[in-house]
């Protein structure tokens, strides 16, 4: 009789704090299968960690729903959708690239669902947008922090482009490093493009080495830009290679071998290898090493971590978890300390930080400092 | 009444069901389900067209994802601001006459499906002297072209970067309205001679020939009436999803729409409608799998990409034990469902 009372107490208790513990619902969308999946995947785990050291926000718990959006533009609209109609989600995080945030945050913008980004590039994914942000910065300013530091800390004269004509975010950020490059007094010897799935690029770095660049610019992604790395020291090339922040994966040396030494990037200002760690950057590399011992973490993990940071701070100030007021108050983000260094939006919505350079040396990623584009 | 009239009032009725079905679900059902009841629409359009150059004509075609870029940039261009335009263009400047246009919706989507047409009847009148396999071959290296040179042309399709921002003006009545007259024109054209011509071509071409028909001319015809409604499928999707880049139009969707004739029925215009209404509420109904779900009392951790292998395990059960699709070759018509003549008519 008592172990029934007992039941039946738990039972209403149980009822009680579901009802009072009415979760917080945040949506994730991100490229889980398909071409962009070591992207999307590291960014999942990155949010995951910040779950956990923050379950409960205001005092209510907070439940992930994680969909897959398969880096599909038709399914990543869809993925959007659900969340805000099925499951009801109060904001979204998503997504790794730039083409398929476009097409989620047309839906998002409707039906007035604030969204942040976690590694979406192009200016686009905003512009004209009031319910999409991003924790990560733009490719113009991206570009501009690449040729800067070319030409400012370096003294490259000479840049020749090798870009992926089908990839958006090798498009655009290329064009914003040619425009500061030439802005900046350094002229481009050449510009030669492949497409996506290319494994040969002899006949383009051939051309290049003819014209005896300085630095070559290649934003590729890290799987080609390895390839890329390799050929281009097989042919005889002595110049430098750089590449952006979609370079900045574990596997780029173990692909590359000898060939990366040298290779400079512009990233995010996160490496699990940089000087004077600030202490954020430090406890979230602490506790990744604690939840994914196998694993190391990069800036894509640090975005996801930073984006749902951002959310508990947006939900915060505004005391509500609702979706107007947590977007008023995500435009007011200011001065959020974050494993990335301090965070503030700008009006565009994207995230000011310095733009950080790393350098291969012996196989090990360095990072030699920041940069600010000028 | 004869069975005519009879037809003629149960099929108007039909329809004016549909459009009150479609304004029940409009006003009641959340956006989610509407999508994928758009969608449901859209797929269908593009089974219908292929499956009239497939199924019908027996040209084994693979370019559809060529016809759908065209028509869906060819929308796209026409229906937006030349403010958006210019803003949106990042590499070049928009070229002439782009720069400078705009059109209301329902002509950007007309001049999305002659754009098509006019795109086939360049590739068809080399191609179509091929057969089989080959003609596979070279319409899919036909798409493949369409992809790269939207790739690479700037000035007018700004490259990679693709289009965004474009209005949602495909909703529920413009998409359903759209695949009722692509199935009035099909099903009107199928009935006619022109209809009997093209299946007797694909059944024996040179049977038809010795009967005096000038079958590359009615294969040209049916070729090009096919990819007009490819491109007006096209023109659809990029204006329900509202961007579009060249990326979305590879190989993989044209595979999408052929699993979808395919798995219907080869030759029937009521497999390809089932088909699409299948697959679409399918691919989204089995997110579950990609989930953790509890199965008694044992909890499966979900495992993202599940899904598409439950899905591919289904189209290889229907391939292995129903190879004729679900539908084989049979149409749906009132005379069938009053049991009186033949099903297939």
């Amino acid at each position: 009789m008592k172990a029934r009372f007992l039941c039946a107490m738990a039972l209403v208790l149980a009822c009680f704090t579901a009802y009072a513990a009415d979760p917080i619902k945040i949506g994730v969308y991100l490229p889980l299968t398909g071409d962009n999946a070591f992207g999307g995947q590291l960014e999942l785990e990155g949010i995951q960690l910040a779950y956990k050291q923050h379950p409960e926000i205001i005092g209510r718990p907070v439940e992930l729903v994680v969909v897959d959006n398969k880096s599909d533009k038709i399914e990543a609209a869809n993925a959007v959708t659900r969340l805000v109609e099925r499951d009801q989600v109060m904001g979204i995080i998503g997504t790794y690239g730039s083409s398929l945030a476009m097409a989620g945050g047309e839906v998002a913008e409707r039906a007035g669902v604030p969204v942040i980004g976690t590694s979406c590039t192009n200016p686009l994914v905003t512009q004209g947008k009031k319910y999409y942000f991003r924790a990560c910065f733009i490719d113009p300013y991206q570009g501009a922090g690449a040729a800067t530091y070319a030409i400012k800390n370096r003294g490259y004269k000479k840049a020749a482009l090798l870009i992926d004509v089908s990839n958006d975010y090798a498009v655009g950020l290329a064009n914003f490093f040619r425009r500061s490059f030439q802005r900046l007094g350094g002229e481009i010897v050449a510009t030669l493009n492949y497409q996506s799935r290319d494994q040969d690029f002899t006949a383009q770095l051939t051309e290049i080495i003819s014209k005896d660049p300085d630095v070559v610019f290649m934003p590729a992604y890290f799987a080609q830009g390895s390839i890329i790395m390799k050929q281009a020291r097989e042919l005889g090339g002595t110049f430098v290679l750089m590449g952006g922040d979609a370079m900045d994966n574990p596997d780029t040396v173990k692909i590359a071998g000898k060939a990366a030494e040298g290779f400079l990037q512009t990233t995010f200002p996160y490496s699990i290898n940089m000087p004077n760690m600030s202490p954020e950057a430090e406890a979230f590399t602490k506790a990744w090493r604690e939840t994914y011992p196998h694993k190391d973490p990069n800036v894509n993990a640090a975005l996801g971590f930073n984006c749902y940071l951002m959310f508990k701070d947006a939900i915060e100030r505004a005391g509500v978890a609702e979706a107007e007021a947590v977007t008023t108050a995500l435009a007011g983000i200011k001065d959020l300390a974050t494993p990335l260094g301090t965070l503030n939006l700008n009006e565009t919505h994207d995230a000011e930080m310095p733009v950080g350079i790393t350098e291969i040396r012996d196989g090990k990623q360095v990072y030699l400092g920041e940069v600010v584009p000028e | 009444m004869t069975t005519k009239t009879r037809n003629f009032v149960l099929t108007l009725a039909a329809l004016g069901l549909a459009y009150v079905g479609i304004f029940l679900i409009d006003t009641h059902l959340d956006a989610y389900k509407i999508r994928i009841i758009n969608l449901i629409a859209i797929n269908a359009i593009l089974a219908v067209s292929l499956n009239f150059i497939y199924g019908f004509g027996g040209m084994f075609s693979l370019g559809h994802s060529g016809f759908m870029a065209i028509g869906a940039y060819t929308s796209a261009l026409l229906v937006l601001s030349p403010a958006q335009k210019e803003m949106m263009w990042m590499l070049q400047d928009v070229a002439w006459p782009f720069s400078v246009l705009q059109t209301p919706f329902w002509v950007s989507l007309l001049a999305g499906g002659l754009a098509a047409a006019a795109f086939s009847l360049v590739i068809a009148l080399p191609v179509l002297r091929l057969g089989g396999d080959y003609l596979g071959i070279a319409t899919l290296g036909f798409a493949e072209i369409i992809r790269v040179l939207i790739v690479n042309w700037a000035s007018i399709t700004n490259g990679s970067l693709g289009i965004k921002g474009i209005p949602p003006h495909a909703t529920l009545y413009v998409n359903y309205t759209c695949l009722f007259v692509t199935l009035y024109c099909i099903v009107r054209l199928l009935r006619s001679n022109f209809g009997n011509v093209i299946k007797a071509i694909r059944d024996d071409e040179i049977a038809a020939k010795v009967m005096g028909i000038d079958t590359f001319r009615y294969r040209v015809l049916a070729f090009c009436l096919g990819a007009f409604f490819a491109g007006i499928g096209g023109a659809l999707q990029g204006n329900l999803i509202t961007t579009i880049d060249p990326n979305m139009f590879t190989f993989l969707l044209t595979y999408n729409v052929l699993m979808i004739v395919v798995a219907g029925g080869l030759g029937s215009i009521t497999g390809s409608i089932i088909g699409s209404v299948i697959i679409t509420v399918m691919l989204e109904w089995l997110r579950i799998a990609d989930s953790d779900f509890t199965l008694g009392g044992w909890t499966i951790p979900g495992v993202p990409g599940m899904r598409m292998v439950i899905f591919a395990v289904a189209l290889l059960a229907i391939i292995l034990y129903r190879r004729e699709g679900i539908m084989g070759m049979h149409e749906f018509s009132w005379n069938w469902l009053f049991g009186r003549g033949r099903g297939d008519k």
